[in-house]
């Protein structure tokens, strides 16, 4: 059958045309925060910042704050995200590689929760955080991430089933405890399903938003999509410093995400994560 | 591997601290909150299902569940197309399809509170971007989209579809790749073209993870909080207010925790049904499978 010879430019318009819609709204953030005030409001609008200044950063960072925000994101996301590999790397280990009674069901119900929304159990868990007196600090977004990754969990039993038992029997001759053998073989062997995990965990807490919504009151804990929308609420007219303050907060995660986008991709895709 | 009993529990200890209470007890709490009339500078008191009956008997209720089911009606299906559509173009296998895929991906690693409010933007009613557009090519009187009571929930959908669409497009990529290149190689020599191609081979055997993405963006449809929360506040009045987004007005802006349990268990009943479903039907299809 002959090629219809047009199929591949108009297969090439779509794309475009697609990719256009996915990132025209990244680059409208990023002219705007570009621009002085005045040139905001302009009709027609700037569609190319005629003379581009990084004033609003400086404003933002300095005068309303972001730079503590920022501060405040990375710590939370960091901190969360290295405790998701600590303790799902324990708890796939033993699910994957161990015999223990109620193995299945502890397993089970990690799976069925994986899907509930943070929304059904925000209520008794801000209860709870306000038993624990730990409103208005850090510990509500970090604690819980740090301990329960269903996700992670999965994640990481299923890459450490399908290690060769030959590995561990060579350590277990040696007389390796479980320990050991976890923290010399599985864990070093499992780098790179280790930093996809650690991608997921630290993208989901860097974009969280309900949990500092209703645990941070203070200013100066908040973390950067909370200090988006705060602003949001009192200079409302600001846009070319509100869409700095939301370059700031996109901008990262796309240098990390252009270096290693592969595993980014696969990270997240493989465990029905919520990005 | 030699070890005591309860060495593998010390390995999944902080698991499990983590699993009880952040996620099962708070589920079983919210569970009996939602029987009470509970404050929240206040003590509790037992109501029985009076939460329930009198949601059951309100209006706005209602309006709030037809809003969630709604936002779900135009998520899903524009989710479970387009992003089919991106996939099947991409696996085309032509020059640049890795930067494709990397640009239709980006969307779904960003804040949502970010990208929110860069569509409100665009969608806003004076200095909006999309009104700009609209009225230079003649259309002198546009919607004022987010401020329109019929157009809100609407529009917040259609931006959420946006950012998630990258996500289920992967998903169809590795549904597509599962499709052995023979079967098109071989229609092709029988005469195929490429739309029967697509219409005989492509739609019929990746129907099983079609499904699997309905499924998926049937529950992520009900996670819409930040995406209202940065566009329009469930507004204009209730206009564009969901499920999630009515959950966490009653519990911190009207501060009635007992009513806003019982609303996120009418929410965890509804994903739980279609987890409930979807459970069946891969077990079934694995089945059929073996």
């Amino acid at each position: 059958m002959k090629r219809w010879p047009y199929a591949r430019i108009i297969l090439y318009i779509f794309l475009l045309f697609f990719a256009i819609i996915s990132i025209f709204p990244f680059y409208w953030m990023l002219n705007v925060s570009l621009l002085p005030l005045k040139a905001v409001y302009a009709d027609p609008p700037q569609f190319i910042a005629k003379n581009p200044t990084l004033h609003n950063y400086a404003e933002i960072f300095l005068k309303y704050d972001f730079l503590r925000f920022t501060a405040n994101s990375l710590f939370i996301a960091t901190t969360a995200g290295l405790g998701q590999l600590f303790t799902c790397s324990l708890a796939g280990f033993a699910f994957a590689r161990m015999r223990f009674k109620g193995k299945e069901f502890l397993f089970g119900l990690i799976l069925a929760t994986i899907m509930i929304p943070v929304e059904v159990v925000i209520i008794p868990e801000f209860l709870l955080m306000g038993k624990l007196g730990w409103i208005d600090t850090y510990l509500p977004m970090i604690i819980p991430s740090f301990l329960i990754g269903t996700t992670g969990v999965f994640l990481m039993r299923s890459f450490y089933e399908n290690i060769p038992r030959e590995l561990e029997e060579a350590a277990v001759m040696d007389g390796a405890k479980p320990f050991m053998i976890y923290w010399h073989i599985f864990l070093p062997l499992s780098r790179a399903s280790l930093s996809a995990l650690f991608i997921i965990s630290f993208l989901i807490n860097w974009n969280a938003f309900l949990r500092p919504l209703v645990y941070l009151n203070t200013k100066k804990l908040y973390t950067l999509t909370l200090g988006l929308v705060s602003f949001v609420g009192e200079f409302s007219a600001l846009w070319n410093y509100l869409l700095a303050g939301a370059v700031i907060s996109v901008i990262p995660i796309f240098i990390v995400y252009l270096i290693v986008q592969r595993q980014f991709i696969e990270g997240i895709t493989s465990t029905g994560v919520k990005g | 591997m030699k070890y005591k009993w309860f060495v593998p529990y010390l390995f999944i200890l902080l698991a499990m601290i983590g699993l009880f209470v952040f996620r099962v007890g708070p589920l079983l709490f919210a569970g009996s909150m939602s029987f009470t009339d509970w404050s929240t500078f206040g003590s509790p008191t037992w109501v029985g299902l009076e939460n329930y009956t009198e949601f059951l008997k309100d209006s706005t209720f209602w309006k709030v569940v037809g809003q969630t089911l709604l936002f779900s009606l135009i998520f899903v299906p524009t989710i479970v197309f387009i992003s089919l559509i991106l996939a099947v173009l991409l696996n085309k296998g032509i020059r640049g399809t890795t930067v494709f895929r990397a640009i239709y991906f980006a969307p779904v690693i960003t804040s949502t509170i970010a990208v929110g409010i860069v569509w409100r933007w665009i969608f806003g009613a004076d200095i909006g971007l999309l009104n700009y557009l609209l009225r230079s090519i003649g259309i002198a009187d546009p919607p004022s989209w987010l401020s329109d009571r019929r157009l809100s929930l609407m529009v917040v959908a259609f931006v959420f579809a946006w950012k998630r669409i990258g996500y289920y497009m992967i998903i169809y990529l590795a549904g597509l790749q599962d499709i052995p290149r023979t079967l098109y190689e071989a229609a092709r020599i029988d005469g195929a073209g490429p739309f029967s191609l697509f219409r005989k081979i492509t739609v019929p055997l990746v129907t099983p993870t079609m499904f699997f993405i309905m499924i998926m963006a049937l529950v992520d449809s009900f996670k819409n909080f930040d995406i209202i929360y940065a566009m329009t506040r469930g507004g204009p009045g209730r206009a564009s207010t969901t499920l999630s987004y009515y959950i966490y007005l009653h519990a911190f802006e009207l501060f009635q925790m007992g009513q806003a349990a019982t609303l996120s268990m009418v929410l965890l009943i509804i994903v739980g049904t279609v987890s409930v479903v979807n459970f069946y039907y891969r077990s079934r299809w694995v089945h059929t499978q073996g």
